[in-house]
């Protein structure tokens, strides 16, 4: 499968007075042609700074980045017929409404008058605002407003689209439109990149995941590939018949209200489930969510490195 | 230039130019009352012979206001919207995105520019050649303010900066050079200065242009205010390409 995007060794440096931060440090990712890829990082983890090397409006400090095999800094402009981009906090012009902002942002990218204006109209029927198409934006809600701006990029004849939190401040409904707008882009090969911090919606639409932490690339893969990389894979929600003190030999547990959460392997968890059987205690037992995932992976990182701090220290 | 970019230029003048205008009109206000704001004081305290000097400031000025109106719509867009972001990562180059921004703030000029023409040819009847000094004045005047805002833009990191900005450009380019006087009125200490900026020889290439009295314009003269005009034009320009940040290094 050709690649839509492939980073090597990919870093960004920001330098300040008598000091710097490194966004990113040597990041390898390779993202096939036709796929949804969700990054996803807490926040400051690089995600945003990724999305903008990848949309041509940052130079990486060091490494390189290739999109549709066209280098990001020397073959910028090549790069740029092809993508598109929602930067993350973006707005759109007041005064306009969200049918004049998709088909200017159209005309904008080149495309003619009547053309744009239909795909216009097909975008904002897709994300179900065509109701408000001819509203102007600043009698809109924020979600209707950031649905306007997903348009915007849908509509474009871009190859690549890249989506920098896409739904934040979005209400369920609304979250289930872009969703589905995203979910088409894909049925036209369309490559999506897509940074979010619901983990729910990274593992809904997504092909393939990666996680940022800290700048550096923790994970990379299909989200069963992820999954298959964590330490503990089975999540047990205990609600009676056993103490922490119990659960602790199988795994990490954290207590939420009144229940216990453990994370465990597939052998403590058949233990488990069979003593709960044989007790009669109440337990649940599921793989983990990429939430778990998601906080197995990043939380081992934050405890290497305070462990690192401590011994320096 | 190809079809695509011409729709492209379009689409820039008519989303910042003639859409807002039409949502909200007195956007018209903002580029009209500092000129003539000038031009009252000069009817009333000033002798009316002086009235051409007034009428050939307003028409610079107005041509300046483009270049802080864009610099600070710019860094609104850049900074606020991030637009300019969308726009990098689009077919749209620096060059078409900072020109149709710079045509869509002259949208706003062209009925205060109207009104100064028709004074300016109700002083002294000028011939085609007067008319093509203004003209061209005014046009190099325009393409040296939209190069320097665009250049200050994508330097400014928040869009209060361009409060601070604005007046010190309009001090060094409207205060300074003889925009609204002869330069005769100017103290000798303060000529060399007026000299060095592009505003005082398009001043009198225009005041000279309008018949202006007292404002003798030789055809070398003329050519010498254009010569140094394009000039500066071209410097600001070569700085834009240059030096504006269209991606953040």
């Amino acid at each position: 499968m050709a690649e839509a995007l492939h980073a090597r060794g990919l870093g960004r440096r920001y330098h300040w007075r008598g000091g710097f931060h490194d966004a990113l440090v040597g990041v390898d990712l390779t993202v096939p042609s036709g796929c949804v890829l969700g990054l996803i990082g807490r926040n400051g983890a690089g995600k945003t700074t990724f999305v903008r090397i990848s949309s041509t409006s940052l130079l990486p400090t060091s490494g390189s980045l290739e999109v549709l095999g066209l280098d990001v800094v020397t073959q910028a402009d090549e790069v740029r017929e092809r993508i598109a981009v929602i930067p993350q906090e973006s707005r759109p012009l007041y005064w306009m409404t969200p049918l004049e902002l998709v088909s200017y942002y159209l005309r904008l990218r080149g495309a003619p008058v009547r053309e744009a204006r239909a795909r216009a109209k097909d975008a904002l029927a897709q994300l179900e605002i065509s109701k408000w198409g001819d509203t102007q934006v600043n009698r809109l809600s924020g979600g209707l407003r950031r649905r306007s701006m997903v348009a915007m990029v849908m509509a474009s004849d871009a190859e690549v689209l890249f989506l920098d939190e896409p739904t934040t401040g979005l209400d369920p409904l609304a979250r289930r439109s872009v969703w589905e707008a995203i979910r088409k882009a894909s049925r036209e090969r369309r490559t999506v990149f897509l940074t979010t911090h619901y983990l729910e919606e990274a593992e809904n639409l997504s092909d393939r995941l990666a996680v940022l932490e800290g700048g550096h690339l923790l994970a990379q893969g299909t989200p069963a590939e992820i999954a298959s990389r964590v330490q503990y894979p089975y999540r047990v929600t205990v609600e009676s018949g056993f103490r922490r003190e119990d659960l602790a030999p199988y795994g990490p547990v954290s207590q939420i209200g009144s229940r216990w959460l453990l994370f465990t392997s597939e052998a403590p968890a058949r233990e488990l489930s069979r003593k709960a059987l044989e007790k009669g205690a109440r337990i649940s037992l599921g793989p983990v969510s990429l939430e778990d995932i998601f906080v197995q992976i990043v939380g081992k990182e934050i405890e290497a490195e305070e462990v690192g701090e401590d011994a320096a220290t | 230039m190809p079809r695509h970019r011409m729709r492209s230029l379009w689409a820039l003048i008519s989303m910042n130019g003639f859409l807002p205008l039409r949502r909200q009109p007195l956007y018209l206000i903002n580029t009209l009352t500092s000129p003539f704001s000038f031009l009252f004081f000069f009817y009333i305290i000033a002798p009316h012979s002086l009235l051409p000097y007034a009428v050939a400031g307003g028409m610079i000025l107005t041509v300046l206001s483009i270049g802080t109106s864009l610099q600070a719509d710019l860094t609104h867009y850049k900074q606020d919207l991030k637009l300019q972001e969308m726009v990098v990562a689009s077919p749209v180059s620096a060059g078409v995105y900072v020109t149709g921004m710079a045509l869509s703030e002259f949208v706003y000029s062209i009925p205060g520019m109207a009104v100064f023409v028709l004074l300016s040819l109700s002083f002294h009847s000028y011939l085609l050649l007067g008319g093509l000094g203004v003209f061209v004045g005014l046009v190099l005047l325009w393409i040296f303010a939209s190069a320097l805002g665009f250049t200050l833009a994508t330097y400014l990191q928040d869009v209060r900066e361009t409060f601070v900005i604005s007046p010190l450009v309009s001090i060094a380019l409207s205060v300074i050079p003889p925009v609204y006087y002869p330069i005769a009125f100017l103290p000798a200490w303060i000529r060399p200065l007026a000299y060095a900026i592009p505003t005082t020889w398009a001043a009198n290439l225009i005041q000279g242009s309008i018949g202006a009295p007292g404002a003798s314009l030789s055809l070398s003269q003329a050519f010498l205010d254009v010569a140094v005009l394009l000039l500066a034009a071209a410097i600001l320009f070569l700085v834009a390409w240059k030096k504006a940040q269209w991606r953040e290094t």
